[in-house]
């Protein structure tokens, strides 16, 4: 409101609304032009005023986009090596726990999984290439890759609450979602974007829509709320990331918790060994990679 | 000239080993990993009912240094209950009288207690070259029921992932480039470099789809159940499989054409299709033929089943369609129902199957069979309906 009185004071036209610091400049040439001290102390006042005007009016310019441009990017750092440790918790309260190592490259656009724990699954390999597009699984006991199709991405990964999509899938949150920034808000004690994301017509993702929530300081999100591919009303799933730790200069959230609603399950996944200073291979990412 | 091309072949391999042993580290720990198997199996058949339960224990031993893995499994399998079976008793009087009164010792056969290394392999590999060398899991194709490029194994339809035996040969893999690699195996046996199995294979990724061609030459061996033993032949298979996507499903397929040295050459091929559904459901469809099986029921022959059960031939009946339907009803209880049926015959085999993980290391696995065709038929009630209780513990 406030700007708009500068630029009708000043007469500059419209095209000032895209270039904030030129609403300054300008009014500090029409205070100077007398000189005297009154206008001095008038012009301090109006700088301080102005100065949070536009740092706040910066802020609003960031769009949606680029906020999930900038999580994607954190989320997803050129290469990591990790061991991770997922937890699921049935209905009934009986817990399943798996042990993986965890590889990824080209920010998450290739990426391996590889079953420590427990027996029962001990080296069955999962290789996932361009974002989870193609999956091929590996099976120890009989030496057989098999190829699935991207509807296997909709599968719970080792009957958890987190599908391939979840887990393979980098780039999700731009390519198959359209963002719209719905304001800021506080989630989990942080001040936090709260954007929502709407399916693309031309994307096969699983869920109708999006809600995130992405803490404003390091651009990581606090929660994701996946809400029902035919019901859009419905609450999926909840996922929760927290400890943020910085590893080598990446902020990182050590726990995530997925909340399935509908069927009142619990899987989180922790980092029991990260690190972003790798140089993988990319013969890692291949049928001789998995088996190796 | 035969010993001095597979002398030549092994000075090649020993080349690539050196290369390949050079920058060895030292062997880690030895993993000591494996599951025990109890398992009951009850059978009724022509108003009697049978039981045969048996455990098994499966220790795997497998080091590994940074290019370096040793592998092998030893298995130990324990039989009770019914361990003496006439094989004839599940065919036919038709069948049966086939048979001449001085043969039929053969078809008397017992679950003897068995304890044998399965995998004894030791893999050398390096980031574009892996080699191979013992008895070793070989697995191709792209069939879930069953695979006509894969003459190393033999799946049973009613049960289609458990485990296969090893095979022995000498195996090369060479990554060409990314989603691009050609194997080679050269399998020894007594006749030499002629007789021995000799495969080439090529594998190459293009957008979503795998495609493979694969030549084989080898050996093959039908027995002939009237009078023992049987023929031996070259056989040359030459194979191409796919898998990828269509249409939002996934689609795959494979054949093979085989040339047989002196018996009528053949074809087999598979073609399948699968998807997920939003609740998790699950489907899959397969259709089989395989032209070395009989189209009319009424032809079949003693010769016809036990290459089929010794997995001499792949199917006893040329067209096959194969079901599968999986839904995850908890996330520790998987429901499955199997089905093949044989559109030569009109039989069909059901198998409900209820996968449980009890607890953290093991699995519960409750199967039924059911066949439906009558007397003579590929899927007849003759061969018994019942199920099977298999636990495994892993450790």
């Amino acid at each position: 409101m406030l700007l708009e009185k500068f630029i009708k004071y000043d007469g500059l036209g419209e095209d000032l609304t895209t270039k904030p610091f030129n609403y300054l400049t300008a009014f500090v040439r029409k205070l100077y032009g007398g000189g005297n001290m009154l206008r001095k102390v008038l012009l301090f006042f109006v700088l301080v005023v102005c100065s949070g005007l536009i740092a706040e009016e910066t802020e609003e310019k960031i769009t949606a986009e680029e906020i999930i441009m900038t999580m994607t990017e954190t989320l997803n750092p050129e290469q990591s090596e990790a061991v991770m440790e997922m937890t699921m918790i049935t209905s009934g309260g009986q817990e399943r726990t798996f042990v993986y190592k965890a590889y990824s490259k080209n920010k998450g656009e290739k990426s391996l999984m590889k079953y420590l724990e427990p027996g029962r699954v001990k080296n069955q390999t999962v290789l996932m290439l361009n974002n989870a597009d193609d999956i091929w699984t590996y099976f120890p006991k009989t030496k057989r890759v098999r190829k699935l199709a991207t509807h296997a991405k909709r599968q719970k990964v080792q009957g958890s609450d987190f599908s391939y999509e979840d887990l393979g899938s980098s780039n999700e949150f731009i390519d198959d979602y359209n963002s719209v920034l719905l304001g800021e808000e506080e989630k989990n004690g942080k001040l936090c974007y709260k954007l929502e994301l709407a399916k693309k017509e031309d994307s096969d993702v699983g869920y109708s829509h999006l809600v995130v929530w992405v803490e404003k300081d390091a651009y990581v999100p606090l929660v994701i709320d996946y809400y029902h591919e035919k019901d859009p009303e419905l609450l999926e799933k909840e996922l929760v990331l927290s400890d943020l730790k910085v590893i080598d200069n990446i902020p990182t959230p050590m726990k995530m918790v997925m909340y399935n609603k509908l069927d009142n399950t619990t899987t989180s996944m922790g980092f029991r060994e990260l690190t972003y200073d790798v140089n993988l291979p990319d013969d890692l990412f291949t049928e001789m990679g998995m088996k190796k | 000239m035969r010993s001095a091309a597979s002398f030549l072949i092994f000075v090649g391999f020993g080349i690539v080993l050196s290369f390949l042993i050079i920058p060895v580290a030292n062997a880690e720990e030895l993993d000591i990993f494996g599951y025990f198997e109890p398992q009951f199996i009850l059978l009724y058949r022509e108003g009697q009912s049978y039981q045969m339960n048996s455990d098994k224990l499966r220790v795997d031993l497998q080091s590994s240094a940074s290019n370096v893995e040793f592998g092998a499994d030893l298995i130990y399998n324990l039989y009770y209950g019914k361990k003496n079976w006439n094989i004839l008793d599940f065919f036919s009087e038709e069948i049966r009288n086939e048979v001449p009164e001085a043969m039929q010792y053969y078809f008397l056969v017992e679950f003897k207690d068995t304890l044998y290394l399965d995998n004894v392999y030791v893999r050398m590999s390096n980031s574009k070259i892996a080699c191979t060398f013992g008895k070793q899991q070989i697995s191709l194709g792209t069939g879930y029921f069953s695979n006509p490029i894969d003459v190393f194994n033999f799946k049973d339809a009613l049960d289609p992932t458990y485990e296969q035996t090893g095979y022995n040969g000498a195996r090369l893999d060479i990554m060409l480039r990314d989603r691009t690699s050609v194997m080679l195996l050269y399998s020894p046996i007594e006749g030499g470099w002629k007789d021995s199995g000799k495969l080439f294979r090529l594998k190459v990724g293009l957008g979503h789809f795998d495609f493979a061609v694969t030549g084989y030459e080898f050996q093959d061996h039908l027995t002939d159940f009237y009078s023992l033993p049987g023929t031996r032949e070259r056989r040359r298979l030459a194979g191409l499989e796919f898998v990828g996507e269509l249409f939002g499903l996934g689609f795959w397929g494979e054949g093979a054409y085989n040339f047989m040295e002196t018996s009528d050459d053949f074809y087999e091929f598979l073609l399948g299709t699968d998807y997920t559904f939003e609740s998790g459901l699950y489907v899959l469809l397969e259709y089989h033929r395989n032209e070395r099986g009989k189209a009319r029921y009424e032809d079949y022959n003693i010769n016809d089943w036990l290459r089929f059960y010794l997995g001499e031939n792949k199917t006893i009946c040329q067209d096959q369609i194969y079901a599968m339907v999986s839904y995850p009803f908890t996330d520790l209880i998987n429901l499955q129902l199997l089905s093949i049926f044989s559109v030569d015959d009109g039989s069909a085999a059901v198998v409900p199957v209820i996968d449980y993980n009890i607890f953290e290391n093991v699995d519960l696995n409750i199967m039924g069979n059911v066949f439906t065709g009558g007397e003579g038929k590929a899927y007849n009630s003759r061969l018994g309906n019942g199920f099977i209780i298999r636990a495994r513990v892993y450790f």
